[in-house]
């Protein structure tokens, strides 16, 4: 009986953000749109289900028919002409399959429009007025939920973090000889904080261990941080303004306590663009430290001679898989290049690659909403058929999401592939100072 | 001034008007100056927007796509020689015929690619699918614009429908699609700047690479 009013609650809040909480670029954008139709060929999701729904035109459309209808003179006067339409339950169902099952938001339309807007931009805005009237899907919220009351998503507390920590340091000791190496955590004034993708800590210790090992050989002064540490942010998936802010706020408030000068994001790609790119505007200050990705550390490490790598120890051919948010959205498009040939015998780059990559198929949040897993590994279908044409034993991606969603691609798509990070792989390839 | 003149300079100083309006309407949130620190230029990226992003090779959707790419390029070109022409009308001076001639070849081939290009919109089924009613009536007001353009340099006694087909387009310019021709500038500026900025295109040189 109380659904019909929640329904209607849920409609007026979303019109209030349709009305009130559009800004004048994302307005630009939708203003443009000339339904041209070129991009559909640009969208990984498109070229695995060739439905018209998935191409970026028929996705910005749906926002753009509820723009001509509250925000331009012939929507509101002759609605068919335009194609403008009324917000409706039936419309909200239709977006939120467009904005979150259709579309990843991986930037790729937007490189590539011909006209120039930004369909990501617009799926994002999306996902604002669809949070507003509470249809964002569940997986997603959950997450959400879990890094704001618990300070990271997979309710990870302080203690198993130290624990787990300090069997990997000793870990390390044992592994490299030296029982003076260490994995320090919550280490004030130290000069970089490393900040983890909780599922690190849960299934991929391995990325930890590598990160500790590229710190030791690199005499890095460094830390982990038993609390807040969490660089995902599901709000940012979500479109949820104020989730976004406080889930970045939290870690780097932790950075801001312990004194570092440089926050170095674990090799996540959402995490990178949040606290790189986007973080310091939902805050509306600039940040006290840098914030740089791990890959970019690493490269660094390599150029200045603080890093030795030996190739030979990584004789298998390797091909990169490029982050959307990483490299799309991120900038971060070289570094990884120069890290693999120098730490790979054979490298071999996909087709296209760089910024023009395809996504995997898991970005946008795709891989926490359940609903959506058989579209989703559809559409990797067009990343599976990279990696196979590289003919690559080994499939580097420097982030967590990717690399979840390739493992699953591996095992859907018979791809006889193994899945690493660029962290992971790196650290293979180490030589201690003082080995040969 | 004659009746014809006289409307199309009123659609004019109306449609610029509402442009502007719109362009600069405050109904809309600002968006925040970006705080982050640049990696590339925003302005590198802007510059790249409006002239290498242009070129047939740069995006997908031109390259994949060359024959839809060279009719919108040759649409646009008899839609900027009409509204010149349009623009000169009002104007005391006469038209060279080597200049005429030319203005003719060009209004001849944009008529030709938007009539093409409605062709396609018609038959291609994906294009037809995301289109609305608007789409098919503002490609024939721009033809019919070009076609009374093409049949006013051929005969100059029909200056006049020239005129009053030019108001008409001028004043629903800025009310239906058409008004991308103000919002297409704006989105590349914004999308051009935003991957400058990141370092995407144009992309700084990094640790040990030869990309720049």
């Amino acid at each position: 009986m109380a659904e019909a009013p929640a329904k209607a609650a849920a409609l007026e809040q979303a019109l209030h953000v349709l009305r009130g909480r559009l800004d004048k670029r994302t307005a630009a954008f939708l203003n443009a749109c000339v339904r041209c139709g070129l991009c559909a060929d640009t969208c990984h999701v498109y070229l695995a289900d060739r439905e018209l729904e998935s191409t970026p035109a028929a996705k910005v459309e749906r926002v753009a028919r509820l723009f001509r209808r509250y925000h331009t003179l012939l929507g509101r006067l002759t609605p068919g002409l335009v194609g403008a339409q009324s917000l409706t339950q039936e419309a909200l169902q239709g977006l939120a399959a467009a904005a979150f099952g259709r579309c990843t938001l991986c930037g790729r339309c937007a490189l590539n429009c011909s006209v120039g807007l930004d369909p990501a931009a617009i799926m994002r805005f999306a996902r604002t007025l669809l949070g507003a009237a509470g249809l964002v899907p569940q997986g997603i919220r959950a997450n959400i939920e879990a890094a704001q009351t618990s300070g990271n998503t997979m309710s990870i507390s302080p203690q198993d973090v130290r624990e787990t920590i300090a069997w990997l340091e000793n870990d390390l000791r044992q592994a490299i000889g030296d029982p003076g190496a260490c994995m320090p955590v919550d280490r004030q004034g130290a000069r970089v904080l490393y900040a983890l993708n909780p599922r690190e800590l849960k299934f991929f210790p391995l990325s930890i261990s590598a990160a500790g090992m590229i710190f030791h050989a690199a005499c890095e002064n460094w830390t982990l941080t038993s609390t807040d540490f969490d660089i995902t942010n599901y709000g940012f998936f979500a479109g949820d303004i104020e989730a976004q802010r406080a889930i970045a706020e939290r870690l780097i408030r932790r950075a801001e306590k312990l004194g570092v000068r440089e926050l170095v994001v674990a090799e996540c790609g959402h995490g990178y663009r949040s606290l790189r790119w986007e973080a310091p505007d939902w805050l509306g200050r600039p940040l006290p430290f840098a914030v740089r990705s791990f890959v970019e550390v690493m490269a660094e490490y390599l150029a200045a001679g603080r890093l030795r790598l030996d190739p030979s120890k990584n004789p298998d051919p390797v091909t990169l898989h490029d982050p959307c948010n990483l490299v799309r959205h991120g900038g971060v498009i070289e570094e990884q290049r120069y890290l693999l040939r120098h730490a790979v015998t054979t490298f071999v780059e996909m087709t296209p690659n760089r910024e023009d990559n395809y996504c995997c198929g898991g970005g946008g949040g795709m891989l926490a909403a359940s609903e959506y897993a058989a579209k989703r590994l559809e559409a990797g279908r067009i990343k599976a058929d990279q990696i196979r044409a590289t003919g690559a034993r080994v499939v580097a991606s420097p982030c967590h999401n990717c690399i979840d969603q390739l493992m699953e691609l591996n095992r859907h798509y018979a791809l006889g592939v193994e899945v690493k990070t660029l962290g992971e792989i790196v650290a293979d390839a180490v030589v201690l100072p003082g080995t040969s | 001034m004659t009746l014809a003149s006289i409307a199309l300079a009123t659609a004019l100083v109306t449609s610029v008007t509402m442009f502007l309006a719109q362009r600069f309407s405050t109904r809309f949130a600002a968006v925040p100056k970006a705080i982050a620190p640049a990696r590339g230029s925003a302005r590198a990226g802007v510059l790249y927007a409006f002239t290498k992003a242009f070129a047939p090779t740069a995006k997908e959707s031109a390259a994949l796509h060359l024959p839809s790419y060279l009719a919108g390029i040759g649409y646009h070109l008899g839609i900027f020689a009409a509204l010149l022409r349009l623009l000169v009308s009002l104007l005391p001076v006469a038209v060279p015929a080597a200049a005429n001639m030319i203005l003719t070849v060009v209004l001849a081939l944009g008529l030709a690619c938007g009539l093409a290009l409605l062709g396609k919109r018609t038959l291609d089924g994906r294009l037809r699918g995301i289109s609305v009613p608007e789409d098919f009536l503002a490609n024939l007001l721009v033809d019919v614009t070009l076609a009374a353009g093409l049949a006013a340099s051929l005969d100059h006694g029909l200056m006049p429908w020239f005129q009053v087909t030019g108001a008409v387009l001028l004043l629903y310019a800025p009310l239906g699609k058409l008004r991308h021709v103000v919002f297409l500038l704006a989105s590349r500026r914004w999308s051009g700047a935003y991957f400058g900025r990141r370092g995407v295109r144009p992309n700084p040189k990094a640790p040990g690479t030869d990309r720049g």
